[in-house]
């Protein structure tokens, strides 16, 4: 009953979707290319994982065709547009053996692209045992016809929470993904010892992503359930995640993942033992400034907000997004000067893809936008800044991906 | 009219008492309100979790379901955030906790926010998170894991 439900609602979005080459019928038949056909569809088909994802990622590459990825049938799907989202790609299939791939609220497949077009992803494999799961990769260097075997990063040979994974490259040949890691925890639990929160892993690859290096620690005692941000600046990566200050204040935290010295965002002081399931932003226009934005419904502070950070110097928290509409689930691109922040708010009828836009490195700021709205269920929006082109990509359920210029 | 016929299927299944946990009933904008006046008079609580990516969640549930065994009639009432596709999930996970006897829902909405918003406008989706109702149905909200001495506390005042 509730399948059937389900099923035929998909239907309609995936045919009034049909315009957009990506979805409906094409991404069927790439997937019997690959698969002739999928031997277990129909299994997919009822297990709970298989719920219509509407989580994507996007990327664009340096001839301005803009990389989408997405998850179908435990299926990580990729294809491009090269005019503006009009018509896709034929979509090609990541993962040759279906996986539990995580793509529900802040969780979805990343991708990114190099200068000389390599495609990386990483992405959460979702174990049958709850909040457990490994951090995947594959690459594509020939242009997204083929990707490599995906292969599993977290190398502690434990069954425990490897989840909230993001990814960054320098654009060449160096590439960063960290990710919230159970492995402390559990290693401390089994001492008898108690552990607040998960521990920050990432793994480094210098050649392209053709190999990594071992996994390293970043930090221990963060919170277990928010997405973690990445970003590279001219001293290297950066992450931002939701930190354990203490055993119930849950703030963010960055850090560069060289010298591995935190720093707190804010002080926000939101002390609870719940899950936000609300995590943060972080972006850099190609210098040393980052540009994050977060949300907290801390003591000191509640709801969206935007600072950047130029080594110790930060600038006052601006706040953003309409609490009455529950903003939330904020990103941030940022190309040189040209910041673009784009966040989801739900005004008591529809969803609304807002935006806000400063071109001098966010000192000023445009007033808020809402670029879209849909009347059902929608993916966060998403930034996308390339040779100075401002634009967002929002997948909706009715709608299926929208690309829009922002400016 | 298939709302109505699920609710009066479960309603029937509370009032049987039900031997195993039963499918989550859908929880739509009109679904806290029809608790709401069903326990007209009398206190409950009203808990939200979800059985996907809630780890404190499973904390507060275990010592609910722990504090079941001892308090006969516990009026709670557990609403998972999560969608009807994990209706099988989340009735193994109460009955793992031995919540199986507990008053279930889900949330049958694919705008979230919609359903939030009846409960409290103030709530931006962080869980758990549980309302404390008096018999008059003052409420208080209690963000993260409920204090089990806070609660007992709470149950013998409504006693009172």
């Amino acid at each position: 009953m509730d399948r059937m439900n389900t099923v035929p609602a998909g239907c309609r979005n995936l045919a009034r979707a049909a315009a957009l080459l990506l979805l409906s019928g094409s991404a069927g038949t790439a997937l019997s290319h690959e698969h002739a056909p999928l031997p277990n569809q129909g299994q997919a088909a009822s297990a709970p994982s298989a719920k219509p994802s509407l989580a994507v990622s996007a990327t664009v590459d340096a001839r301005g065709r803009i990389w989408l990825a997405r998850v179908e049938n435990r299926t990580i799907l990729v294809a491009y547009s090269a005019d503006a989202g009009q018509s896709f790609s034929v979509p090609v299939a990541v993962n040759p053996q279906p996986e539990n791939i995580g793509a529900e609220g802040e969780n979805r497949p990343k991708i990114a692209v190099t200068r000389h077009g390599t495609l990386h992803l990483s992405w959460t494999q979702l174990l049958s045992k709850p909040y457990t799961g490994e951090i995947r990769y594959a690459r594509s260097t020939d242009d997204g016809k083929t990707f490599s075997t995906p292969i599993t990063l977290n190398d502690d040979g434990r069954l425990t929470s490897h989840r909230f994974d993001s990814l960054v490259s320098d654009g060449g040949d160096r590439l960063a993904i960290a990710w919230l890691d159970g492995r402390d925890r559990d290693a401390a639990q089994e001492q008898g010892n108690t552990f607040a929160g998960v521990s920050v892993y990432f793994a480094r690859s210098d050649d392209n992503g053709a190999s990594f290096q071992a996994n390293r620690k970043l930090t221990e005692h963060t919170c277990e359930c928010c997405r973690t941000a990445l970003a590279w600046t001219t001293a290297g990566p950066a992450a931002l995640w939701r930190n354990l200050y203490g055993t119930h204040t849950r703030d963010f935290a960055l850090a560069l993942l060289d010298s591995g010295r935190l720093q707190r965002l804010a002080d926000d002081e939101w002390n609870i033992d719940a899950c936000p399931h609300h995590g943060g932003g972080l972006a850099t226009g190609g210098d040393d400034t980052l540009h994050a934005v977060w949300y907290t419904q801390g003591k000191n502070r509640q709801g969206l907000f935007y600072r950047q950070v130029k080594g110790d110097q930060m600038s006052a928290p601006m706040a953003f997004g309409d609490p009455r509409a529950q903003a939330g689930h904020a990103t941030v691109a940022a190309e040189g000067q040209t910041v673009l922040i784009t966040w989801r708010e739900f005004d008591g009828k529809v969803y609304g893809a807002m935006t806000l836009l400063s071109r001098d490195g966010g000192a000023h700021w445009s007033a808020p936008r809402r670029m879209a709205t849909t009347a059902n269920a929608a993916d966060y929006p998403i930034p996308l800044i390339h040779n100075g082109r401002t634009q967002i990509v929002w997948n909706t359920l009715q709608e299926g991906v929208r690309i829009m210029e922002v400016e | 009219m298939i709302m109505l016929v699920r609710l009066c299927i479960f309603l029937a299944g509370l009032c049987a008492g039900a031997v195993s946990a039963a499918e989550p009933a859908r929880f739509d904008a009109g679904s806290l309100a029809k608790i709401e006046a069903r326990y007209a008079g009398k206190p409950f609580i009203l808990s939200l979790w979800s059985v996907n990516w809630c780890g404190h969640c499973i904390n507060e549930l275990t010592m609910l379901g722990k504090l079941s065994k001892h308090e006969k009639n516990l009026p709670l009432v557990l609403v998972a955030v999560d969608s009807p596709e994990d209706s099988e999930a989340i009735r193994k996970t109460l009955h793992k906790l031995g919540l199986n006897h507990a008053e279930s829902w889900v949330f049958d909405d694919p705008i979230p926010e919609r359903l939030r918003a009846t409960v409290d406008p103030a709530w931006q989706g962080e869980l758990p998170r549980s309302y404390l109702y008096d018999k008059a149905h003052r409420r208080q909200a209690e963000v993260g894991e409920l204090d089990e001495t806070k609660l007992k506390a709470w149950l013998k005042q409504q006693r009172q």
